[in-house]
């Protein structure tokens, strides 16, 4: 995008009406917040707008004139901002304030509650598709508790029931790690949550739960980390993306078998999360429909056509792309680039 | 115990019967083993269909093989199309699926096919070896 293709906004308040803005424009390429201004330093909206790198200052004024702002959205809900910023604003900046801007801070806030609810009613429907890899993971070590302890009743060897005893335990164990690792995916992402998240430990987090969605029998795993790959954002929804990808790339390969390669890449400061699968590929004409909602190429009532949608709409709000290669028979390939995270969402400070 | 005794003589000793556990889990195989033992059987592993194939068209297990137990979530050749090829190749060897994930659809269309039992993890082990007495004798039975 152009620099001069972007409309330049300055926000003035930092409530959670400023707060909100931040949240949204940020992630509009077609937007830069030129800064955002408060009387009280410690406001929420200018805490939020320093994460992001995006400037911040409590000089109204120059905030106003000096950076190019072409529209001026005013938050304050104050009557004297109002009046200042008509005698004062800059000849070519719009303002948007009083009604204006507490209607449009509702519609921000209202969509990013339904934007967090489809998130969530596709994670959880996805969960019920785990039902089968849950019963297999929980009933195998109930099996092996239940004949040692069978065997504990009867055995006369100390040696024995020690060693019995301890393989009970870590059985134990194994089966508490499954309602660990399920609680913490089906969780609601909690909000405003960006982090820099090392991505190759998401990646396994990924992948011990993707095994409950689909059965990895019959594929083979290639794991190429490079280490220290780390991308900003929130790491429960990276997590969803993750677990999307992969759960795809396994089920393209369900009848086959095939190989899963999963790759991050460092390079320029950008890091790419590379998920391919050797399965039956998406045909040419479908792989622009893929990330539309409601598009699924499941039985009715086994997808919920969200999946890849939402997987875009995180990246998206991430401010990474994602790239697809498929060819029918052979694989596809589903590339995530981030920007390095180092530098994400820099602006200039004042 | 068993009600019925086949009374085969393997490697010398008494034995109540042969079984082959078909499960990808070490365990799994190893608690099975572990309880079938106890009341005398010899059991025989495998990992997974194809293996189990491989072990039933091995040496004497095709003629001595008295019980097949098998998983159903399992690499290579899964259960389902192990027990496919039990019932077609070897209709005589008594099949019993050992799952850890009860569906009914399934164990319908499985005792349909002829397996005898459908038993879902983590069965107690009297239950178990009950299961494979009841198995052998219905093997006994029909050879009459």
């Amino acid at each position: 995008m152009e620099p001069s293709d972007q409309t330049k906004i300055a926000i003035l308040g930092a409530g959670r009406g400023g707060r909100a803005l931040v949240d949204l424009l940020h992630h509009v390429p077609s937007i830069k917040i030129v800064g955002i201004a408060d009387r009280n330093p410690a406001a929420p909206g200018l805490e939020r707008a320093r994460e992001l790198g995006i400037s911040v200052t409590t000089d109204v004024p120059d905030l106003i004139s000096n950076h190019g702002a072409g529209l001026i959205l005013d938050v304050t809900g104050d009557p004297k901002m109002e009046t200042y910023l008509h005698a004062h604003k800059p000849p070519a900046a719009d303002i948007l304030g009083g009604s204006a801007s507490h209607l449009l801070w509702t519609l921000i806030q209202h969509e990013s509650k339904l934007e967090a609810e489809l998130l969530q009613s596709e994670k959880l429907a996805g969960i019920g598709s785990f039902a089968a890899g849950i019963a297999h993971d929980i009933n195998n070590p109930l099996q092996l508790i239940l004949g040692l302890a069978e065997n504990l009743t009867e055995e006369r060897d100390l040696t024995a029931v020690h060693e019995q005893a301890h393989e009970i335990i870590e059985a134990v164990k194994r089966t508490s790690a499954i309602c660990r690792d399920l609680t913490r995916y089906s969780r609601r992402a909690s909000p405003h949550e960006d982090i820099l998240v090392p991505v190759n430990g998401k990646l396994d987090e990924a992948l011990k739960i993707a095994r409950y969605a689909s059965s990895f029998h019959d594929i083979e795993m290639i794991k190429q980390y490079q280490p220290d790959a780390a991308v900003k954002g929130n790491p429960d929804e990276l997590l969803h993306v993750l677990v999307n990808l992969i759960t795809n790339a396994v089920h393209a390969m369900e009848h086959s078998g095939g190989t899963l390669t999963i790759e991050t890449i460092v390079h320029d400061g950008q890091v790419d999360i590379r998920i391919s699968d050797t399965g039956s590929g998406i045909a040419p004409d479908k792989i622009p429909e893929i990330f539309e909602p409601f598009f699924t190429t499941k039985a009715p009532g086994k997808g919920t056509g969200l999946g890849l949608y939402n997987v875009k709409t995180i990246v998206n709000k991430m401010h990474g792309t994602i790239a697809v290669d498929s060819r029918i028979g052979q694989g596809t390939t589903f590339t995530l680039t981030f920007p390095n995270a180092e530098t994400a969402g820099q602006g200039s400070l004042l | 115990m068993s009600e019925f005794k086949s009374g085969f003589f393997v490697g010398g000793e008494a034995c109540e019967g042969r079984v082959l556990v078909v499960d990808d889990e070490p365990d799994i195989r190893k608690v099975v083993k572990m309880t079938l033992q106890k009341a005398g059987y010899e059991v025989l592993e495998a990992e997974n269909g194809e293996k189990a194939i491989e072990v039933i068209n091995s040496g004497e297990n095709r003629l001595l093989l008295d019980v097949v137990i098998c998983d159903i979530r399992m690499p290579k050749i899964n259960g389902a199309e192990a027990v496919a090829y039990f019932r077609s190749n070897y209709p005589r060897v008594p099949l019993i699926v050992l799952t850890g994930f009860p569906d009914t659809d399934m164990a319908t269309s499985f005792l349909r096919q002829g397996v005898v039992d459908y038993l879902v993890k983590p069965v107690e082990g009297e239950k178990l070896r009950a299961a494979v007495a009841r198995a052998i004798e219905q093997r006994e039975l029909a050879r009459l």
